[in-house]
């Protein structure tokens, strides 16, 4: 038998099969070739449509729902509420505070109430407005920071604070002292939009068993399972999930939206024994499902005269909306990286998660760690100009190196490549050169440019338990399939997941096939989410693919009548070291069957805990990090407003490239995303009403946006992933806003502490300093 | 009403709010036309109209009378896929893959009427269409690589 620690042993050793190289991602042919897929392309036939009642109001009790012209509108099959809930009413993340339907009481515009079901989708949508809801008022409120004054109403029995946690480190105040320049900034950020371009769909099949199947548009198939089990009052095992082709998530689909659409989609499919669908329109989408968590983060700091930080006092506040959703565990994200990646002696800061009556916030890629960042390094730049001090050189006197301690008290250990990342972006960039060239243009199109750093702690850490488990089994025809409750929604990790298996067992890559993700067949493997799938989904690849080359070993010994020392493999030929005799992978496989060999093994891995002191928030909070850094370069027209970003080049530490093509692949995607969030993206509330839930009114980048995208990669193993591998899902997100608005500060000479950069903000920034100026 | 799909005619009885996304996925049974936000924004349900593309969610059914409407399945095949097809494998360019019927038809009308593409060519051409996963540059490059390979394969 193998066991962990052989593998472990091997785990670092440098790759030189297919880990590492560009190769094609396996569901490729069937996306370009458009095969159905996704979850509205397979629909059973005869599935109900249902829709969604929702609630006009942002806070209002519910004085009376009358749904008896929707219940006999001719062509209704069944109208649904929390009465038709056979076990408990809610489809929440963390916090036990959402129900599926309300009851008595709205907390947000747009909360479902009921739902209609009927054949023709337009007659359900029909009956949806027969429904008379009368409403009694409550007072309400949108603004995090006045939801936590005394006189604002509560929202739920405990208050209006989801979560608090502080960090506590050294002594602030004694820091402040020593300090000879002390730096204070206020930072907003809006609700972002994950706009996957699949909205969230799903459809429920009754079996006659009493059972149901679920398939749907999901990140994580086993969150949904253990959430529709609740709904439905059914043991778990007679729910099963199956992830249809997933068009796109970011976040939302691993959150309760699919618990809500499968959770509705059941109940109608329970009580008619027909199935059923529920397909979000764009609207419900956006309005329904999470969002980047606005935050207000107020920062106070201290440095030296040379650049060296004394202390960093940070107040974090963020508005989760009406229910919690993954808000706590954001908060507590953006909490632990609040200082940015950097050396400081004294730390204080205090982080709350806060009900208002906006729409929901959660999971979205970056998971606080833009917002946190985005107040950081645009802090930084001002630290930097309060000492005459170039921001690359301030940043480089303060940053984490192996040895160093974070604002926790973690030891960096030697996988931090971040001060190569910088030195790589810096030349990439010509940054010194051409900060000198861009303050010498004298017209109405300004350019400047502006660097931003990062650190994103890989996987859970503080926010769950951290398991991964992949079967593989081998068929007779030497197909080796590999099944994984973890998902592919587009980031193509799965696909290094056969990268890392093919490697592990010398065989060519063609020979591995990849299933759907099936609660029938696939063990529980913690959410996909957290940029993990690569970190610990690839240490149970290792594990599983580790067990079955020692198996074919074996049998390729016994065959050769050798030891199973003397065995060498490559591609699918194992032959007997110093001699001609050899056998096939097939050949192998064969003596397998005939002899009743198992050829099935499950890996399991569990990551070691993190553990922190919540009265200091000291401890080690991650098990290793991804480092990062950019430089965006932009074009502010001082007529207009408008900012054109030129040229953006990054560099991150991702430990180990497994496929360096989908990992770009990774790297400009975010970016992009990351664009949209500095320069045009917010999801504006008027009192709560969502008034741009179409993607004609908020604005996604388009083609037209990108600009030149230059991405290294620097590669210093860090201690968790396979082959050192680290996360990258998330990490691009994070730095391109306050590059670019550090870039807009260097080319106008006035810092926006307010994303997005709307040229509304530009303009009312330039003439902040016109007025200065007369 | 009749209209050619894919190289092949239908005659189909279309009711006046049926819209030619409707028909093409629930009647005709192709669903590599998909939808997205139903309002003209996002671009995932384009299909090519007389050569020309058009959002088939914002197109009524009768619209495409006596039309020549061809969607993604009438591109290539598994075993021989079209060049721009094996040109976004090539580049890894769908990444979720929603948006990529719609960017290959985009990409097909393009290197129809402009056999050599700038990068501002191809920005233009596929700027209709949202893609949230890629940040697009995989689809720029995969473009140029087909163009370069149907010259080519002219030549």
């Amino acid at each position: 038998m193998i066991t962990q620690s052989t593998v472990e042993k091997s785990r670092r050793r440098q790759s030189t099969g297919i880990v590492g190289r560009r190769v094609g991602r396996i569901d490729s042919l069937d996306k370009v070739l458009g095969k159905p897929m996704y979850t509205m392309d397979i629909l059973p036939e005869n599935s109900l449509y249902v829709k969604v009642v929702r609630s006009s109001v942002p806070h209002a009790l519910l004085r009376k729902v009358d749904l008896s012209k929707a219940e006999t509108y001719p062509g209704i099959a069944t109208v649904i509420t929390s009465q038709d809930i056979p076990g408990i009413n809610e489809s929440a993340s963390l916090l036990p505070d959402k129900p599926l339907f309300a009851t008595d009481r709205v907390r947000f515009a747009g909360e479902p109430i009921a739902a209609i079901a009927s054949l023709d989708i337009s007659v359900a949508e029909e009956a949806v407005e027969l429904v008379n809801i009368q409403y009694e008022s409550l007072q309400t409120v949108f603004s995090p920071l006045n939801a936590l004054k005394a006189d604002a109403p509560k929202l739920h029995p405990n208050g209006n604070v989801a979560k608090y946690l502080k960090v506590r480190k050294g002594d602030v105040e004694e820091g402040f002292k020593q300090a000879d320049i002390i730096v204070e900034g206020t930072y907003k950020t809006p609700f972002q939009e994950p706009a996957p371009l699949e909205p969230e769909a799903g459809f429920v099949i009754p079996e006659s068993d009493g059972s149901v199947t679920c398939v749907g548009s999901m990140q994580s198939p086993y969150h949904v399972q253990a959430g529709i089990a609740k709904i439905l009052s059914l043991p778990p095992e007679q729910v099963r999930v199956i992830q249809a082709a997933t068009g796109g998530a970011f976040g939302p689909k691993s959150d309760e939206m699919p618990i809500d659409i499968l959770g509705m989609a059941a109940l109608v499919a329970i009580k008619t024994r027909k199935p059923a669908v529920l397909a979000y329109t764009r609207e419900e989408s956006m309005i329904g499902h999470t969002k980047r968590h606005p935050f207000v983060i107020s920062l106070k700091t201290g440095a030296k005269k040379n650049g060296k930080l004394t202390a960093w006092q940070a107040e974090l506040v963020a508005d989760t909306g009406a229910y919690a959703s993954l808000g706590p565990l954001v908060v507590t994200r953006a909490c632990f990286h609040a200082t940015g990646p950097y050396v400081i002696p004294n730390v204080k800061t205090d982080a709350y998660c806060v009900y208002t009556n906006n729409t929901m916030a959660g999971s979205f890629r970056g998971f606080g760690g833009p917002q946190a960042h985005f107040a950081a390094e645009s802090h930084m730049d001002e630290i930097a100009k309060k000492l005459d001090m170039d921001p690359v050189e301030l940043r480089l006197i303060n940053i984490l190196k192996p040895g160093t301690l974070t604002a926790t008290s973690q030891l960096v250990d030697e996988g931090c490549g971040l001060e190569e990342c910088i030195t790589k972006v810096v030349r990439q960039s010509n940054w010194y050169k051409k900060r000198l060239q861009i303050k010498r243009r004298k017209n109405t199109k300004k350019r400047g440019l502006g660097i931003a750093i990062m650190y994103h702690g890989n996987s859970l850490g503080p926010e769950g338990n951290d398991f991964g488990s992949i079967h593989m089994q081998i068929e007779s025809d030497g197909t080796t399939r590999l099944r994984t409750a973890l998902t592919e929604y587009g980031t193509g990790a799965l696909s290094g997941l056969l990268q890392i298996a093919a490697e592990t067992m010398h065989l060519p890559l063609s020979y591995f096939k990849l299933d759907a993700s099936d609660t029938a067949y696939c063990r529980d493997s913690g959410p996909t989410v957290a940029s993990r799938t690569t970190t610990i989904g690839g240490r149970a690849t290792q594990l599983a693919a580790g067990i079955l080359d020692r198996k074919l070993r074996e049998m390729a010994a016994d065959m050769l009548r050798c030891s199973v020392n003397e065995i060498e493999r490559r591609e699918g030929v194992y032959r007997r070291k110093s001699t001609e005799q050899s056998v096939t992978f097939l050949d192998v496989v064969a003596h397998a069957y005939a002899n009743g060999t198992s050829l099935r093994e499950t890996g399991n891995f569990t990551a070691p805990k993190c553990e922190y002191d919540p009265e200091t928030g000291q401890g080690t909070v991650y098990l290793q990090y991804t480092y990062g850094a950019a430089i965006a370069e932009v074009e502010v027209d001082t007529e207009t407003g408008r900012v054109q970003v030129l040229k953006i080049v990054t560099a991150y530490d991702v430990g180990k490239a497994i496929n360096p093509a989908t990992l770009e692949g990774q790297i400009e995607g975010g970016t992009i995303q990351g664009l949209g969030y500095a320069l045009m993206e917010e999801m504006i509330h008027k009192n709560g009403v969502v008034v741009n839930a179409n993607l004609g009114d908020y604005y996604v980048p388009t083609s037209l946006d990108v600009p030149e995208i230059e991405s290294r990669i620097v590669e210093y193993p860090g201690a968790l992933g396979p082959f050192g591998a680290k996360a990258i899902g998330e990490p691009p997100i994070v730095p391109p806003a306050p590059a670019i608005l550090n870039a807009i500060d260097n080319a106008i000479g006035v810092r926006i502490n307010e994303i997005p950069a709307t040229p509304n903000r530009v303009l009312l920034a330039l003439r902040k300093i016109k007025i200065k100026d007369a | 009403m009749t209209f050619t799909v894919n190289g092949k005619r239908h005659t189909l009885v279309v009711q006046s709010h049926e819209r030619l996304l409707d028909i093409l996925r629930d009647r005709l049974g192709l669903k590599g036309t998909k939808e997205g936000c139903s309002t003209g924004d996002c671009g995932t349900c384009a299909v090519l109209m007389d050569g020309k593309l058009v959002n088939s969610c914002l197109i009524f059914a009768i619209q495409a009378r006596n039309k020549q409407i061809v969607t993604i399945e009438g591109i290539g095949t598994p075993d021989n896929p079209h060049p721009i097809q094996r040109a976004f494998m090539k580049w890894n360019a769908a990444q979720c893959g929603y948006c990529i019927p719609a960017m290959i038809l985009a990409s097909m009308e393009l290197l129809d009427r402009n056999p050599n593409p700038t990068q501002e060519d191809i920005k233009r051409a596929t700027s209709g269409i949202i893609c949230r996963c890629t940040g697009y540059l995989k689809i720029f490059e995969a473009v140029k690589t087909a163009a370069a390979e149907m010259k080519a394969q002219v030549e």
